[in-house]
């Protein structure tokens, strides 16, 4: 009998912790790199008037991103009151009702495909449906398309959530005379609640970072958003803008732009999955 | 009951969507597809001043990028599942997953940031010169390392799917029943036969699912790969050549595009992104399928 | 089907004659629940045959049978809470004080009729007193210190005021095993039912909390008609008046507990009751 060298058995298993200690040190290594460098950059750009003014043309002094912070605002938030609840809905569907009939079936198939869409596509959609018909940009489209991306989040994660409750807590609802829709709001999403904030931040944060989808539908403008009914300041477009053009001083802006996207983004993750840890105990 | 009725409404809408935007693409790319027909996916031209389109340049970028990328992902998240499973203790895998999971949730136009102010300038300044005076005689390291093309592109968005990846990968291995693993090493196995050996045979369909998930977002990724790639439609096999994807495409030359020829071409484009994800979304669900009936849901 | 089947519904409902107790008396009382032919599936698989089963009015019975052979798939007709789940369906008659509660019923009030109780505790992830308060807010309008009031009543009934007085607003999750099933069962008398089904109660109870519930149970009856599914032959044995037997789906045998651990009038039964199978 060849006993098969145990040396060389002993080489290949440390090569590889070796190798796989590298690969979780270049995850970690990329990830400080990036965070610095936007810190780094970033804080430069952070005075007064980066958070108070309106953009300047470049070569000027004094300009900021404030519209743009509000816009984002004020697209977000719309974008989260359109597609928040639909997606709880949704999500209520599958999870209570949806179970082993076709319907259901083709309603996760599509939730799934929608999942995986680029967010360009959304961004084109949108720009035909309600850009082209209407003859113009909007604030309004860009909720949309955003709002778009988050449905399918949104009911994902709101399944997921819901399907952990157990039945039996389900049934002892309906087994005291509760109607169903009394047992799945006061019982099932009580006892949800933590995961369904979750999700519901997460969805938000990943919103919150795109840029694609409001290329065609937002658009951008270098005035305070009082209006959503016109192409609509926000800091990712603003972002593009900047970062392409060849002027320093916007280059300066559009690295300032990204910390607090980034900030944001971060936080907001932090945020859900702090609460999400603290509910489980 | 109304409310069933209204819950199954809601989620009717993600079938609506789907569909509606299906239809959405074929019809405002009707001109294009009436013009080129099916030689649209064949050919190689995109001239704006003589109205002549073609998706082969911009498909070529996708696949082109999408490929660097998973080949250097996927035996990447392999490991660093593998890492986070097997090899550490939870002192460091808990941080270390977390910094993973927080690659995933920077936004991609931050990523596009350093990628084309950072990460380009380094890798023409020392990575391609490295790459030039070692393996300058293949065709695919030829041409000026500027920094911004297909290579670089494809590096970023391995960096953007790797925490996607890796994550379904951990899962997976998570999985895999500690009596299986422990028979093993009772044998006398090392970290790695049994991982080689047990582990990665029994969760492999989850693995190769994983993999398609990275495929799909890969695909389809825009603002980091428009800062990098360079928007140019000629096909190089330099890796060094700028070049664009689909998605890049669209980004940058939407905005111009007045003309209605242009703007169809543009929209078809996208339709043809659609299809590909769509595609791709579908494999992986009949793929997954077939994986539930063996394993259970993952 | 190996063993002896009667075809005679009257020897599978009332008690057996053979050792007459004060059991007899109760024969001149209606049923609380009649059950006639009632037969169920799981999809297409067929998990009750030919049930037919009186319940007493406020007695103690016990459904005693192996794992498996339909004893909760019974008793969750009489709430139908199997019509939450698609497949499930149920065929035969079911009559509650002479009412059919097959067919079109109003669930609502059916259910505040007949309370629940399950294997695991079930709180709801709301305070004590809420917990107890979802029930009467459902089918009553009370004023704030009506509803305190009965919410204190049920606590009490359910022998739990004293534990709990203090800590009506703290999560009832935060209560023991044994005090979380009391307090379902507090939950589940405030609405003032008929029947109350108990699905193993406390097999996921340390034995000190299980006495206390039994013991509970032995008080609860005088006011409400109680049928307990168990597999615990020694709990069926204390605690019901009586007892039936249920085997892979089918009736085998019913009767005054007392008769039924002694004297069994079918072999099947004696061979589960001193443990040949189980």
């Amino acid at each position: 009998m060849i006993h098969r060298s145990e040396k060389a058995r002993r080489a290949s298993d440390g090569l590889v912790k070796i190798m796989s200690n590298l690969a979780a040190l270049i995850g970690i290594v990329f990830l400080v790199w990036i965070i610095y460098v936007v810190l780094g950059r970033g804080i430069r750009a952070f005075n007064i008037d980066f958070f108070t003014r309106l953009p300047a043309p470049p070569g000027i002094e004094g300009g900021g991103v404030a519209s743009a912070i509000l816009g984002t605002l004020e697209i977000v938030i719309l974008a989260a009151f359109m597609g928040i609840p639909a997606g709880i809905l949704g999500g209520v569907y599958l999870a209570e009702f949806g179970k082993g009939n076709r319907f259901g079936a083709s309603v996760r198939f599509a939730t799934n495909v929608m999942m995986g869409i680029p967010s360009i596509i959304v961004g084109l959609f949108v720009y035909g449906l309600l850009v082209v018909t209407t003859g113009h940009f909007s604030g309004y489209a860009g909720a949309t398309a955003l709002a778009i991306i988050m449905l399918p989040i949104v009911a994902r994660t709101t399944e997921d959530m819901l399907n952990l409750v157990p039945n039996e807590l389900r049934e002892s609802g309906l087994a005291l005379g509760s109607p169903r829709w009394r047992m799945t709001l006061a019982i099932v999403f009580r006892a949800a609640s933590s995961g369904l904030i979750t999700g519901v931040l997460l969805a938000v944060a990943r919103v919150s970072g795109e840029t694609a989808p409001l290329l065609f539908t937002a658009l951008n403008s270098p005035y305070w958003p009082t209006s959503l009914n016109q192409p609509t300041a926000n800091l990712t477009v603003t972002i593009f803008n900047y970062a392409m053009s060849p002027y320093r001083d916007w280059q300066q802006t559009a690295w300032g732009a990204s910390l607090l996207i980034m900030a944001a983004v971060l936080a907001l993750n932090f945020t859900a999955r702090m609460a999400f840890r603290e509910a489980r105990k | 009951m109304l409310f069933e009725l209204i819950t199954a409404l809601s989620a009717a809408l993600v079938i609506l969507l789907m569909a509606g935007i299906l239809f959405e693409l074929f019809r405002n790319s009707r001109l294009s597809i009436a013009r080129f027909g099916l030689s649209f996916l064949a050919s190689a031209a995109w001239n704006p001043v003589t109205g002549e389109f073609g998706a082969l340049s911009s498909v070529f970028g996708t696949v082109a990028s999408t490929l660097i990328a998973m080949i250097l992902a996927v035996p990447l998240s392999l490991i660093i599942a593998l890492f986070l499973v097997e090899l550490a203790p939870p002192a460091i895998s808990r941080p270390v997953g977390y910094a993973i999971e927080l690659l995933a949730a920077i936004p991609s136009i931050i990523y596009g940031m350093w990628g084309l102010f950072i990460f380009a300038p380094f890798m023409s300044r020392h990575i391609q010169p490295a790459l030039q005076s070692t393996l300058g005689s293949l065709p695919l390291f030829q041409g000026p390392p500027m920094g911004i093309g297909m290579l670089t592109a494809g590096l970023i968005l391995a960096l953007m799917i790797l925490p996607y990846i890796s994550a379904v990968m951990r899962d997976v291995f998570q999985m895999v029943p500690s009596v299986v693993k422990e028979s093993a090493y009772g044998m006398g196995a090392t970290t790695w036969e049994v991982t080689r050996k047990v582990t990665i045979r029994y969760g492999i369909q989850g693995l190769i699912g994983a993999s398609f998930l990275g495929l799909g977002r890969a695909i389809g990724e825009t603002m980091a790969v428009t800062f990098v790639i360079g928007n140019n439609h000629e096909i190089s096999p330099s890796l060094f050549a700028a070049g664009n994807s689909i998605a890049s495409t669209l980004a940058n030359e939407f905005a111009e595009a007045s003309e209605p020829l242009y703007l169809s071409s543009l929209i078809e484009l996208g339709l043809v992104l659609f299809l590909i994800t769509l595609l791709i979304q579908v494999a992986a669900q009949l793929w997954l399928k077939r994986v539930e009936k063996t394993v259970g849901k993952l | 089907m190996p063993f002896e089947q009667t075809t005679n519904p009257d020897r599978q409902l009332a008690p057996a004659h053979a050792g007459k107790q004060e059991a007899d008396v109760h024969l001149e009382i209606p049923p609380r629940i009649q059950v006639r032919n009632l037969n169920f599936w799981y999809g297409k698989h067929q998990a009750l045959f030919d049930n037919n089963l009186d319940i007493l009015p406020n007695r103690v019975t016990a459904i005693i049978g192996p794992s498996g052979c339909g004893k909760s798939t019974h008793i969750r007709v009489y709430n139908r809470i199997y019509k939450l789940y698609r497949d499930q369906h149920a065929e035969g008659e079911v009559l509650l004080d002479g009412q059919s509660i097959m067919g079109e019923v109003d669930f609502i009030e059916l259910r505040r009729k007949i309370g629940m109780i399950f294997q695991r505790p079930t709180p709801f992830p709301m305070s004590v007193f809420e917990n107890v308060a979802y029930g009467l807010r459902l089918h009553y309008r009370l004023s704030k210190s009506e509803l305190a009031d009965r919410v204190e009543k049920a606590l009490d009934r359910a022998a739990l005021w004293d534990e709990v007085k203090d800590k009506l607003n703290d999560p009832a999750t935060a209560l023991s095993g044994g005090q979380q099933q009391r307090l379902c069962i507090a939950r589940a008398i405030a609405v003032e039912p008929e029947v109350l089904l108990m699905d193993e109660p406390t097999s996921a109870i340390d034995p000190l909390a299980t006495a206390k519930i039994e013991e509970l149970i032995e008080s609860l009856k005088l006011s409400y008609t109680i049928v307990i599914v168990t597999h615990n032959l020694q709990q069926a044995a204390r605690i019901s008046d009586y007892t039936a037997f249920f085997y892979e789906g089918y009736i085998i045998e019913y009767g005054a507990t007392k008769q039924i651990f002694t004297n069994p009038a079918k072999k099947q039964t004696e061979n589960y009751i001193t443990g040949r199978f189980g």
